[in-house]
């Protein structure tokens, strides 16, 4: 007899899995934050001014300052309704399984300026779950107090305050995952990872305070906790997948960047500290995530931009129960997870973009939560080819967009193997990493 | 001995007139190196230099305002005199025409420096050269 712990690690042995992986690779996708219409009406800029392609999620250092200065920037002409929309039709293709085309997505944004120091980000999506039916959530919030054109020491300072509900998804430079929506698939992943297990990405309210000294230095610190598994059902989640219950959080990042109008970068270090509970009435282990992350940017005359970003995040585990698997092997009490994410981005006259990322999870050997193999490692890449014809100060119209993209979603290795990556047994049909792939073409539009 | 001159340069009276010609230059040269359009350059170059310092707030795009408001005609216009841009009360209040002269002298330093209390936020561009070439660029859109 297996205790809820025992069992819990032991359904990521089975097969469904590859309807899991498949599914984390999606939403790395469908959840990606895009060039927002309403902040162009806002502020008369161009989406393309913000976003590197013009229509995100990559940021420019001009969007970066944006999202620095609360969304709160203006054109001056008066209030602006904050509200935007998008829909997204998708064929996805995987390599096993039946192919679709669906409306896939729907979105409402609630962003822009309240006052000059009150602004934010709210997304409401609605996911395609079945035929004709579709799941609605609370995604990403990000609801801001700024304290701008202050002065110490004669530089330049600027003080605010965050409210969100996913650790990372504020940071202006935007490569941590859940801001960059590039994360590694795998059987484990740090707690600041959007496409690990159990992961708070959307499921936590946090209370953050940050500060931009002399144009370059940046920090931050504050705070989370899980939100009760009863507000997770009411904002559309399904409560399998609770972060946990989370004590004495922490979260810190310190960053140095450098705008120099052609050229762009930065150098950061994040940290995140929580006791979690999952389940929330058993034992809490101890999570402590330490990363850091570089970013470049060519944008030159805007004609040619490249766009590099290396994030490296290593999480302790300190478990704090005892776990036994089967013929009584003791797990050990400690272990490491390891995630990596390299990618770079080229985009031609803010038009045409081509982003490849290759992505690396990795953790200590553990034969007790990582079955059958007690290797957790996965290697994926994600390639990204898209065409956004209009959000430029050149375009038919600067404050809506289209988006055509094909995405390829390609993992090598899963459970550390390329081949019977669920260790079937012989006899049966063994899956290989590959059987994981998908490859899907989207439309969307966003007003 | 050879001579870049022909003969007849040599002869006194043929001296007299080159060195005249040489003076009349030298002044030529130093009138155009203090007016404006011998700071023209390269408007080609001028218009990249302005897509990386200025257009992520300002267009060149007539009636069309950003967060600054339109150059559209820039080189000549009265300061603060687009009807439907909201205006700092410091840009309101500064009563000047941007000749290039005046924009070479505000570009080349902090905007808060040049006008205070203005709500540009710009650093001031420090080349020479790109300075240049922006004012030939803006010089160019009317």
């Amino acid at each position: 007899m297996f205790s809820p712990l025992i069992r819990s690690v032991r359904r990521w042995a089975r097969p469904a899995h590859l309807g899991w992986a498949v599914a984390a690779l999606l939403m790395l996708a469908s959840t990606s934050v895009q060039a927002i219409p309403a902040y162009a009406r806002q502020t008369g800029s161009a989406c393309a001014d913000c976003h590197a392609g013009s229509y995100g999620p990559q940021l420019t250092p001009y969007g970066m300052r944006f999202k620095l200065n609360g969304y709160t920037d203006t054109d001056g002409k008066g209030f602006k309704v904050p509200v935007s929309g998008q829909l997204k039709e998708t064929y996805t293709n995987p390599a096993t399984g039946k192919s679709s085309t669906d409306l896939s997505e729907g979105d409402l944004y609630l962003a822009g300026r309240l006052t000059d120091q009150v602004g934010g980000f709210v997304k409401i999506e609605a996911d395609r779950t079945g035929h004709d039916t579709y799941n609605t959530r609370l995604s990403n919030v990000d609801l801001r107090f700024v304290a701008k054109e202050l002065k110490l020491g004669g530089k330049d300072l600027t003080l605010g305050v965050s409210v969100n509900n996913s650790p990372g998804f504020q940071d202006p430079i935007a490569a941590l995952p859940n801001a960059s929506f590039i994360s590694p698939v795998g059987v484990t992943g740090t707690f600041l990872s959007l496409a690990a297990p159990n992961a708070p990405t959307d499921r936590v309210i946090g209370t953050t305070v940050y500060a931009l000294y002399d144009k370059n230095w940046y920090g931050e610190a504050g705070t989370y906790r899980s939100l009760p598994t009863s507000t997770q059902d009411h904002f559309g989640y399904n409560i399998a997948s609770d972060p946990g219950k989370l004590h004495d959080t922490g979260y810190f990042r310190f960053a140095y960047m450098k705008d120099m109008k052609t050229q762009f970068f930065s150098a950061g270090v994040v940290a995140l500290t929580t006791d979690r509970s999952l389940p929330r009435s058993g034992p809490s282990d101890k999570l402590t995530d330490l990363g850091y992350d570089l970013t470049y940017q060519y944008l030159g005359n805007r004609e040619h931009i490249l766009q590099l970003s290396y994030v490296n995040i290593l999480e302790q585990r300190h478990y704090g129960a005892d776990l036994f698997g089967p013929g009584g092997v003791v797990a050990p009490d400690r272990g490491d997870v390891r995630d990596q994410t390299l990618t770079a981005t080229y985009t031609f006259h803010q038009t045409y973009s081509l982003a490849v990322s290759h992505m690396l999870s990795t953790g200590t050997r553990d034969s007790v939560r990582y079955p059958p193999f007690g290797d957790p490692d996965a290697t994926s890449n994600m390639i990204t080819l898209f065409w956004a014809p209009f959000g430029k100060d050149d375009s038919y119209t600067t404050i809506a967009n289209l988006k055509l993209a094909a995405t390829w979603y390609r993992i090598t290795r899963f459970n550390g193997r390329e081949t019977n990556i669920f260790g079937a047994p012989p006899g049966a049909q063994p899956t290989r990493a590959g059987d994981l792939n998908a490859f899907s073409l989207s439309a969307s539009v966003a007003f | 001995m050879l001579s870049p001159f022909p003969q007849a340069w040599r002869s006194e009276a043929h001296r007299g007139r080159w060195l005249h010609g040489i003076a009349l230059g030298a002044l030529m040269v130093g009138w155009l190196a203090a007016s404006p359009a011998a700071r023209a350059g390269d408007a080609t170059a001028g218009a990249d230099v302005f897509k990386s310092e200025c257009a992520e707030c300002h267009t060149v795009k007539e009636g069309r305002n950003k967060k600054g408001p339109s150059l559209f005609g820039i080189v000549g216009r009265q300061s603060g005199s687009i009807a439907d841009y909201s205006y700092s009360d410091a840009l309101k209040q500064a009563n000047w025409v941007w000749t290039a002269d005046k924009l070479h002298w505000y570009l080349s330093q902090p905007a808060k420096q040049a006008n205070p209390g203005t709500k540009m936020k710009y650093d001031g561009l420090t080349d020479a050269k790109q300075l240049d070439d922006l004012l030939s660029y803006l010089s160019s859109v009317h």
